[in-house]
């Protein structure tokens, strides 16, 4: 069973972050591993990540964003590798764009949809996650927040190690038809 | 398509089967890459395209028979009414113009696919943009998507939702201008655009479809999440400012801003119809001197269409240059990327900063028409300036 409390440091965007801005697009076809995704990952999203490891070595723990997160529609997965590698336990916004919200579950990085979060929130802040009830505490402003709980089949494939290992543990069992 | 096909692969490779689930429903189609701009994206499509032999896929558009991917699955009759397609670049959304459910994967989500025909999917709330009154001449598709987008924003109002057109407006619209508004309800963050299927989506599908489909709609009764109406006749021709999409402005606000590159193709505004109003446009006159005008067909099928119809000698006579299909500049990887201090006018859907090359270049977004009466003028110009007689119809298909 993954880790059901979740604590660290946040760092909140300021603005609209698009995924083009997470990974410049010269990294758009490089290899999907999360210690080299994680380099340049945020790059383009302020001048202070524009150098190579910066954002990993905030030791920030989650991600505090508006709406649309990860917009402007881009598939790479890159983006959600480049943030697990960077050592982010989960994601909280107002809303997420779909496709990265997609990747994200598959690759087992809890996006979590809380609104107001970002005014609540500043960076720097501890808090604590509980992914199975949605609560969310900020232990240095000593208040707290309601989020979308985690569904359990979200759980099941980040504790299979993602979508690949969930199917390919399904394809190997001969249970692919019991995924409905 | 071509830029993330053999990562797709590479997954699929990872999941423990042999065969793809279907040979005749995976389709492959080169767009992003073709022809290939650089010895690295040659080599990965040459790696591509033995994967693609390996499996035997029933269905590839390689270059010489070439289409954006979204092009090449609505034209050829892959995607049907009532159908789930999926596609790995983000204006999969363009299949809902057949009244399916088109979406975007990543590379992951298509893998799974591709091996056991099955996904997972989170069921969106439904919103309805009911859109009456008459078409003025002038205005399409792209100026009702681009004045939605400036209704909305990203607000989280349409974020992850289902985006369904309906009404008298959307009845006369033909297919191109549906495949237009629904290609672009990606980019006002929605799950997926739809237009339920008619008499017009039967025309088009008749010469196409190879399997039996059967028109699915949604119930009289329907519950919708939000409900807007929107009155075409009210629309001017439409712009989003650069940088972004939501900046919208009516054509005439900003007329006489001048600009350097005009570009019209993708697969937003790249097909025979909107290359029909472009000639009509460009038909006797000179493109500006200052201004490079641009034109690439959305795909292969299109590109001779428009050859026979004498779109593509219209355009070069006017000072125009035509490209082989591909995605093209939208994309910002090839054929007339933007330079620093370039100011582009497009027909395609994206302005961020950076999108079409150049972080220090500028993007306005707007219709073919409006990009081919500006190529002219040098500036930005409004098309209802011409006369009445030379607008087309947007109702019924181009005819060859």
């Amino acid at each position: 069973m993954s880790e059901t409390v979740l604590r660290g440091k946040a760092w909140v965007a300021s603005g609209y972050v698009m995924a083009y801005d997470i990974i410049k697009q010269e990294f758009w076809t490089s290899r999907l591993d999360p210690a080299e995704n994680a380099r340049w990952v945020m790059a383009g999203v302020e001048p202070a990540f524009d150098a190579d490891g910066a954002f990993a070595s905030h030791g920030y723990r989650f991600i505090v964003g508006g709406h649309n997160f990860a917009g402007g529609g881009k598939s790479i997965e890159h983006v959600i590798t480049g943030i697990m590698g960077a050592g982010i336990q989960a994601v909280l916004a107002d809303s997420f764009a779909r496709l990265q919200f997609r990747n994200a579950i598959n690759y087992g990085l809890p996006f979590i949809t809380c609104r107001g979060i970002r005014e609540q929130v500043q960076t720097g802040d501890e808090l604590e996650v509980h992914l199975d009830t949605g609560v969310v505490r900020n232990l240095t402003q000593g208040t707290a927040a309601t989020a979308a709980p985690v569904p359990a089949f979200v759980t099941e494939v980040a504790d299979a190690g993602g979508m690949i290992a969930f199917i390919r543990g399904h394809i190997a069992n001969g249970t692919v038809d019991s995924l409905r | 398509m071509d830029y993330l096909g053999k990562s797709t692969f590479e997954a699929f490779a990872a999941l423990g089967v042999p065969e793809v689930f279907r040979r005749d429903r995976v389709i492959c189609a080169s767009d992003h890459l073709v022809p290939p701009p650089t010895a690295q994206f040659a080599t990965m499509l040459n790696e591509w395209r033995a994967l693609v032999k390996q499996h035997r896929i029933e269905h590839f558009y390689d270059l010489g028979r070439q289409g954006i991917s979204h092009q090449i699955m609505v034209e050829n009759g892959h995607v049907l009414p009532g159908t789930i397609s999926i596609g790995t670049d983000s204006h999969a959304n363009t299949y809902g113009a057949v009244g399916a459910m088109g979406n975007a994967v990543g590379v992951t989500d298509a893998a799974v696919a591709m091996a056991i025909g099955k996904l997972w999917f989170r069921v969106p709330e439904s919103v309805r943009f009911h859109v009456r009154g008459a078409w003025p001449s002038w205005v399409m598709a792209k100026d009702l998507s681009l004045h939605v987008m400036g209704m909305m924003h990203w607000n989280g109002h349409l974020i992850y939702k289902t985006i369904e057109y309906t009404g008298p407006a959307i009845d006369q619209l033909g297919m191109a201008g549906r495949m237009t508004l629904c290609n672009m309800t990606v980019d006002l963050g929605a799950k997926n655009g739809i237009i339920a299927p008619d008499a017009v989506t039967a025309e088009y599908l008749a010469t196409r479809a190879s399997d039996e489909w059967s028109p699915l709609r949604s119930d009289a009764d329907a519950v919708y999440d939000q409900e807007y109406e929107v009155d075409v006749s009210t629309i001017a021709p439409t712009l989003a400012r650069p940088d972004r999409l939501d900046d919208i402005t009516s054509v005439d606000v900003v007329a006489g801003t001048p600009f350097n590159k005009a570009f019209i193709g993708t697969c937003t505004n790249g097909r025979l119809e909107d290359l029909a109003v472009v000639a009509s446009i460009l038909e006797g006159q000179q493109v500006h001197r200052d201004v490079n005008l641009l034109v690439v067909p959305a795909s292969s099928r299109v590109y001779l269409d428009a050859v026979r119809a004498g779109y593509i000698a219209t355009i070069v006579e006017a000072g125009g240059a035509v490209d082989t299909p591909s995605c093209a500049s939208c994309a910002g990887i090839h054929t007339g990327v933007a330079g620093d201090g370039d100011v582009v006018l497009s027909a395609g859907n994206r302005n961020m900063k950076g999108r079409m090359g150049s972080k220090n270049a500028q993007i306005w977004l707007s219709s073919p028409a409006v990009v081919a009466y500006s190529a002219l003028k040098g500036v930005i110009a409004d098309p209802r300036e011409l006369p009445a007689s030379k607008w087309i119809d947007q109702g019924a298909p181009a005819r060859v």
